[in-house]
């Protein structure tokens, strides 16, 4: 049987789509209140609040507004770091390049999860990160900033 | 319907040279490689080789044209199956049972299945284009904006009621993705939540969004996993096994013959195609199948569904692409470019004075579907041998790959940029339990929406009566509340008509 976890993460994503979803009516009525503006995102955001509330109101009945199931997906704490490597790559790609920043980014989360076999860990992040830049360098036709290849 | 003087002629133009053909072959490898790639989109392949059709004439540059759109419909399905990340929207579907197959060991049975499910698809496609080419621009013509809107809001319901114990979230998930995709310029030139930021004007780049809310909030899932497949015995590549999955495939010619009908008439809608029509014959099968609760989990008539349903849109697209000189999609409206280069202006014209060179195109589609078997079946093993790969190794590539694939669709640090918050979205959504395919669907068609509600307003003058009079789009509303309360109904009606206590 599972049992719940107290949790309002699940309560804040709720909030989180409710409160994109009034911004983005309110600034669709700021830009022009004229009815082919608000055709169909007026009916649309009303239904998406409505559904919110629904959803919080059955929640609240069962008991489980706060909660969520244990077992499910890993816990946030063991996939933050990646998400934050994952981030610190894509901001670090106009000031590294994308070859320099791409060997690293395969470097490091090597090394974060656990490849010790330093050779391997080199060779890999080297080969396959200058290649995939140099391929896509190659390809498409805009130019990629690179501190080492020809961008 | 069928002119066999034409038919005569366009077999002379094929046969009477081997130059057609010598474009095939790498027509279809360089379909299955872009198609396969993470980020690389057939129409871009097409997009990036359609200068060297200035060289062909026109027969060979529109062979040369569908072999990429033929090996690239297959090839989107093989990250989709690996890797969970459909190699473009056509393949969305084919990922919610093709994957699981995938973690259950079962890569080269779903593999399989969705080889032998594409190539079925694109001959039933070319089959029902070669007979129906003329009714069906026809029947195309009459579909208007109200249609459009009533077929997408149908889609969009479908999609989001997928997870059948958390329907509220999955139409919360859907609603909230129609509502960001028509994030930036409307049709009447009034820009809406783009925060200022002039690259926000053309909208969310949808496809960036999806890799980061398909592949990469998937990957950090998996960070923590050793491999795809956590069996190493089920790790192995066994071309034996991959026609066990043709058998498969096979046993459910039901689940194809829908899957082609919906993606042969779905696939003719000019701006729709392959991307809904892959989830549309997903939902069906799933809808109609006796046990709905094993789609999502491995089941292997969900890959068909979806691989046969966006194969045949191919041959759906080309003929409005033919008949109308519409283009349906990113890679038909490629092939309309080639037109131009030619000097052809595809519509009912068109078909009527070139007849030869439309079965021609046909005719040359069926040969297409044999070399894409062959050919796929080289590639499959050389592709499959991702599931050896440890997650380590394979999770920084593949988002490397997403994250460079992004950025060849924007040209700038926007798409790399999208992918980063979508895939924090999406995980986000994953983590609590919300539909992501429903919020990426919505995303994919609420500028659609938005626009085709616009255009019936239009024609309307606002008088919502004008839905009464569009006999298509009640039938569409009709089957739109059959989908999601038939079922309940009936069980309801069921449990009236039973003698209590029984």
């Amino acid at each position: 049987m599972s049992t719940n976890k107290r949790d309002c993460g699940d309560l804040l994503v709720l909030m989180a789509l409710a409160g994109f979803t009034l911004w983005y009516l309110l600034d669709a009525i700021r830009v022009s209140s004229a009815v082919q503006n608000l055709l169909l995102i007026l009916p649309l955001s009303l239904v998406v609040l409505v559904i919110v509330l629904l959803e919080v109101a059955l929640r609240l009945k069962q008991g489980t507004l706060l909660t969520r199931p244990e077992g499910e997906g890993e816990p946030l704490h063991r996939t933050l770091p990646v998400v934050g490597l994952f981030a610190a790559y894509v901001v670090s790609l106009e000031t590294l390049g994308f070859d320099v920043a791409t060997v690293l980014f395969i470097a490091l989360f090597l090394v974060m999860k656990g490849e010790r076999n330093w050779l391997l860990l080199g060779s890999y992040s080297l080969t396959f990160g200058f290649g995939v830049a140099f391929f896509f360098a190659q390809m498409l036709p805009y130019p990629m900033h690179m501190l080492v290849l020809q961008g | 319907m069928i002119d066999f003087t034409a038919v005569e002629q366009g077999l002379a133009l094929l046969f009477s040279s081997f130059a057609p053909w010598v474009v095939v072959v790498p027509g279809i490898v360089i379909g299955l490689i872009f198609g396969a790639t993470p980020g690389l989109q057939i129409s871009m392949a097409m997009a990036i080789f359609l200068p060297m059709t200035l060289y062909m004439d026109f027969v060979q540059a529109m062979l040369f044209l569908t072999a990429i759109f033929t090996g690239g419909s297959f090839g989107s399905g093989i990250p989709a199956i690996l890797m969970n990340i459909p190699g473009t929207s056509s393949a969305i579907a084919t990922a919610f049972d093709g994957y699981p197959m995938a973690r259950q060991g079962k890569h080269n049975q779903a593999l399989g299945v969705a080889l032998l499910s594409s190539v079925i698809g694109v001959l039933m496609g070319y089959l029902i284009l070669f007979v129906m080419i003329q009714p069906l621009s026809l029947m195309v013509l009459k579909l208007g904006p109200a249609e459009m809107f009533a077929v997408i809001l149908w889609g969009m319901t479908l999609i989001a009621s997928l997870k059948g114990d958390q329907v509220l979230k999955g139409l919360l998930a859907g609603f909230v993705g129609l509502l960001i995709g028509t994030i930036g310029f409307n049709e009447l030139g009034m820009a809406r939540g783009t925060m200022g930021q002039a690259y926000l004007l053309d909208g969310v780049p949808v496809i960036p969004a999806m890799m980061g809310m398909f592949a990469a909030s998937e990957l950090f899932k998996l960070a923590n996993k050793g491999f795809i497949v956590e069996s190493e015995a089920s790790r192995k590549v066994k071309i034996s096994e991959i026609f066990q999955g043709f058998k498969l495939a096979l046993s459910y010619p039901w689940v194809m013959i829908r899957g082609g009908l919906i993606g042969v008439f779905v696939g003719a809608v000019p701006g729709v195609g392959s991307s809904v029509s892959n989830l549309l014959s997903y939902v069906e099968t799933q809808r109609r199948d006796k046990d709905p609760s094993s789609f999502g989990k491995g089941n292997p008539k969900g890959v068909v569904a979806s691989e046969s349903a966006n194969s045949t849109s191919e041959a759906g697209s080309m003929a409005t692409l033919l008949a109308l000189g519409i283009p349906g999609g990113g890679a038909t409206a490629v092939m309309l470019a080639a037109f131009a280069m030619h000097n052809i202006t595809g519509g009912p014209q068109f078909i009527r004075q070139q007849t030869d060179v439309v079965y021609a195109i046909i005719f040359a589609n069926f040969a297409q579907v044999f070399l894409l078997m062959v050919i796929g079946l080289l590639f499959i093993p050389l592709l499959a041998n991702i599931v050896k790969v440890p997650m380590r190794y394979l999770i920084p590539s593949v988002l490397v790959l997403a994250v460079m694939g992004s950025f060849g669709l924007t040209g700038n640090m926007t798409g790399p940029a999208t992918v980063l918050v979508f895939a924090v979205v999406g995980w986000l959504l994953r983590h609590y339990g919300y539909s992501v395919p429903a919020a990426v669907i919505g995303m994919l068609l609420g500028a659609m929406a938005e626009k085709s509600l616009l255009h019936s307003y239009q024609i309307s003058g606002g008088n919502l009566a004008y839905v009464l009079e569009r006999p298509v789009t009640l039938i569409i509303l009709a089957l739109l509340l059959v989908s999601l309360f038939g079922q309940r109904l009936m069980s309801w009606i069921k449990r009236r008509q039973s003698p209590v206590g029984a």
